[in-house]
């Protein structure tokens, strides 16, 4: 990877408290353009506090967060949204009822004429939909759909390429091949290799599988009780470390004895 | 040995059934309600013919008779214009139970702004004199006009139902509850403030309605007279009826003429072919006594008599007066109210019209026009259902209601004002029961405190059996309309079937509201892909 490039968002030195309880204790993390930064931790580890954070649900205690050169403060979901964020959770934010193209725009409707009761321009949004799935790789033949009928991974491909669409260049994807079947996770895993492949667009992916992330990852960022622990290229760690430092620095090794395997 | 993918392998879509040519019609969720609507139509059509009859024309039945059809469209309408309301909000994922009574209390703001006026006070308590409470008027319009009546009863029910979903949003109260409350909150207001104001002229306890409206709608100016009812203009002295009719030109004269003629030489036909039906009715009664009796030479006579005919003189058709033509003439003056007239009034009478004197039809059993037009909720229904329906599924509202109800959290998420939606549409069912009521004060200038009782629930049980599902986020309006159409006629088509009890109606929509929450539920559930 070119390391010469600027990251696209750097985090410094991010504190979070609720009350007396400090989940996130001087966190820094940078994100480049094109790159997949795996954040990695256990339960606890703070990584849902630190997307949080980013996506403007709860804002930072202390510490700064520079996208693009520019300080962002966020209070709300929608700064994040607009200063380029585009969050991804578990749940998709999807209506399983409604066609896809409905889910798609669902928000930012195109439309002609007044306020809410403008008409919507089905064509034209049709059109986008199909074509802005295409190119990170899922063909929907027809956008008219019910999202319901679509497989899990073809979900998360539509949540993805709606982030994308309405301007996200930090992508936070948070454990996107969880609760996924082989097939699916590989279909996901193509996804986000497609987006990495696009070039700007900076990739943060929360995952548990180790797997997953050394196959798609090109930065790691490990997490414990709120701090960094570790952190380093896709090169330069070798699985024993990686294993190390996902189950918060105790050694395998460890573990094995005192399962008395 | 052959490891490698190749061509024959099994796809996912080889797991599923090759789909038969009718699949896209049955996968509809539009379908089962549109076949139950049939066979209510069919029903009703076959069994109101009357019995010894046979006609394979379901129109020659009293069901679908001029008049049959206008009064099952007007229950219909009634009714659909709350289920639109009710559906919608079911959409997005609420209820409301205080249609029914919003119902009751929009009359009861509406007649009596339009018997007694309405003011605005501010009431002080005061110490002059002991202590008792004064008030301030701000302002009083004694004279109330429709349209006017009908929007100080909008500021009073879209502001409750603001109210409500409000409360409902920022509380997170159920909508159930918070509504059951309304239901009971404004019945018991209707009932206290019709109460109220009717003690204040009589010195008996008050009664819960309002009965001597004038006839609004009918208000028209008269030459010569300026503005009065219809009635009235044509119960005055004749001298006075041919003054009116002297103003009439030539031309609008000759037509009346003309069409009251082709009515009296109707009127007459009638009567000569009852007369005749009447006389051999009672030859056959005769000629059965005779039989009876043994009576030989009289059974002769009277078969003799059946046989060549009876001549009954056909019965002369009135002649014309001056006086039928001021009437009539008086019924054809256009409306000084046309706010009442819209929401009271008839309309389709130039079809209804064309029927009678055209294509002879539309006749009553004397030879007159049976019915005079369709009642004009059906329109108010029509309008209503096409706004809805566009901004259902073309606008941008559409998609936030569907949203709203389908996935509260991801509508959330993606920047909906769930909220405001939620708002919106409690003070759209509102709306509807204002609506509704507007259309019942101004056809029978009359207002009661039980009017629709019960509305609530059917209006809900109308948007299920069309299509849409509790939970919210499923629905259309075109299966709300068919819902509608199946309440509504549900009870004629039973009370028309020989040797059953009427009330199986209720059976029969119990059985099918039950169907259909079934039918939706396992819909819903293929979508959204958990069946």
């Amino acid at each position: 990877m070119n390391n010469s490039k600027k990251p696209l968002i750097e985090i410094n030195e991010l504190v979070k408290r609720f009350g007396n309880f400090t989940a996130l204790n001087g966190v820094s993390l940078d994100v480049y353009p094109g790159e997949v930064h795996a954040l990695l931790g256990d339960n606890g580890a703070g990584k849902s506090t630190l997307i949080k954070v980013l996506a403007g649900v709860h804002p930072a205690t202390s510490g700064t967060i520079i996208i693009d050169g520019k300080e962002g403060k966020f209070s709300t979901p929608r700064q994040a949204t607009d200063a380029g964020i585009g969050t991804v959770y578990q749940d998709l934010a999807l209506n399983a009822l409604t066609s896809v193209t409905r889910n798609f725009f669902l928000g930012r409707e195109i439309k002609k004429g007044p306020g809410a009761f403008g008409i919507m321009q089905m064509n034209e949004m049709d059109k986008i939909t199909i074509e802005e799935m295409s190119k990170i790789g899922i063909d929907i033949s027809d956008p008219t759909q019910p999202v319901g009928t679509m497989s899990g991974g073809q979900r998360q491909t539509l949540a993805i390429a709606r982030a994308i669409y309405f301007g996200a260049k930090i992508l936070i994807l948070d454990e996107p091949t969880s609760a996924l079947g082989q097939k699916q996770q590989m279909e996901v895993l193509k996804t986000i290799k497609r987006v990495q492949k696009l070039g700007h667009i900076a990739i943060i992916l929360i995952t548990h599988n180790e797997i997953h992330a050394r196959l798609i990852s090109d930065r790691y960022t490990f997490l414990s009780l709120g701090e960094v622990i570790g952190k380093g290229l896709a090169e330069e760690l070798g699985g024993d470390d990686i294993k190390k430092l996902m189950a918060g620095g105790t050694e395998i090794g460890d573990l094995r004895d005192e399962l008395g395997v | 040995m052959n490891t490698g993918v190749n061509s024959n392998q099994r796809q996912e879509s080889d797991r599923q059934d090759i789909k038969k040519w009718y699949s896209p019609i049955l996968a509809r969720p539009e379908i089962g309600p549109i076949g139950v609507m049939l066979l209510l139509f069919g029903m009703l059509g076959y069994f109101s013919i009357p019995e010894g009859q046979f006609s394979l024309n379901p129109f020659s039945g009293e069901g679908f008779n001029a008049l049959g059809i206008r009064n099952n469209f007007r229950v219909i309408a009634q009714l659909g214009i709350l289920a639109l309301g009710a559906g919608l909000l079911i959409i997005a994922g609420e209820f409301d139970l205080s249609i029914g009574s919003m119902v009751g209390f929009a009359g009861c703001v509406m007649a009596i702004t339009l018997k007694w006026g309405f003011a605005m006070v501010i009431p002080y308590i005061s110490f002059a004199g002991g202590l008792h409470i004064e008030t301030i008027k701000l302002f009083a319009i004694t004279d109330v006009s429709p349209l006017t009546a009908i929007f100080i009863t909008l500021c009073f029910t879209l502001s409750f139902g603001w109210f409500q979903g409000w409360l409902i949003v920022k509380t997170g109260i159920a909508s159930f509850i918070v509504t059951l409350g309304g239901l009971f909150f404004l019945r018991g207001l209707t009932m206290v403030s019709f109460r109220a104001f009717n003690k204040a002229f009589s010195q008996t306890a008050g009664s819960t309605t309002v009965t001597d409206l004038p006839d609004i709608k009918n208000i028209i100016k008269v030459p010569g007279h300026g503005e009065m009812e219809r009635e009235a203009a044509k119960a005055l002295p004749n001298d006075q009826l041919l003054d009116i009719l002297s103003t009439v030109p030539a031309h609008t004269i000759a037509k009346i003429s003309e069409k009251l003629t082709y009515v009296n030489e109707k009127v007459a036909l009638y009567k000569t072919i009852s007369n005749k039906s009447k006389m051999i009715q009672s030859l056959e009664k005769s000629l059965e006594g005779a039989k009876k009796s043994n009576n030989e030479s009289m059974i002769e006579l009277l078969t003799k008599k059946i046989e060549a005919g009876i001549s009954v003189p056909d019965v002369a058709a009135n002649v014309v007066t001056d006086i039928d033509i001021a009437k009539t003439y008086i019924d054809t003056i256009v409306t000084a109210r046309p706010v009442a007239n819209f929401f009271g009034g008839d309309i389709m009478e130039p079809v209804f019209d064309w029927l009678y004197y055209t294509a002879d039809w539309n006749v009553n059993m004397y030879g007159r026009q049976f019915a005079d037009g369709m009642y004009s909720c059906l329109m108010i229904w029509f309008l209503m259902a096409l706004v809805c329906y566009f901004v259902l599924s073309r606008t941008q509202a559409g998609n936030w209601i569907y949203s709203t109800g389908g996935n509260l959290s991801a509508a959330q998420a993606n920047g909906v004002p769930t909220n405001k939606v939620k708002i919106s549409l409690f003070m759209f069912t509102a709306f509807c029961a204002t609506m509704f009521a507007a259309c019942q004060v101004f056809e029978v200038n009359t207002s009661d405190a039980a009017k629709g009782n019960l509305k609530e629930l059917e209006a809900i049980a109308a948007a299920v059996i069309g299509g849409v599902v509790l939970t919210g986020g499923f629905g259309t309006i075109l299966g709300i309309i068919l819902g509608t159409i199946i309440f509504g006629i549900a009870k004629e088509a039973f009370f028309y079937i020989p040797g059953i009890d009427g009330s199986f109606y209720r059976v029969f929509l119990g059985a099918v509201l039950v169907t259909a929450a079934l039918t939706n539920e396992n819909i819903r559930k293929r979508i959204i892909g958990s069946l």
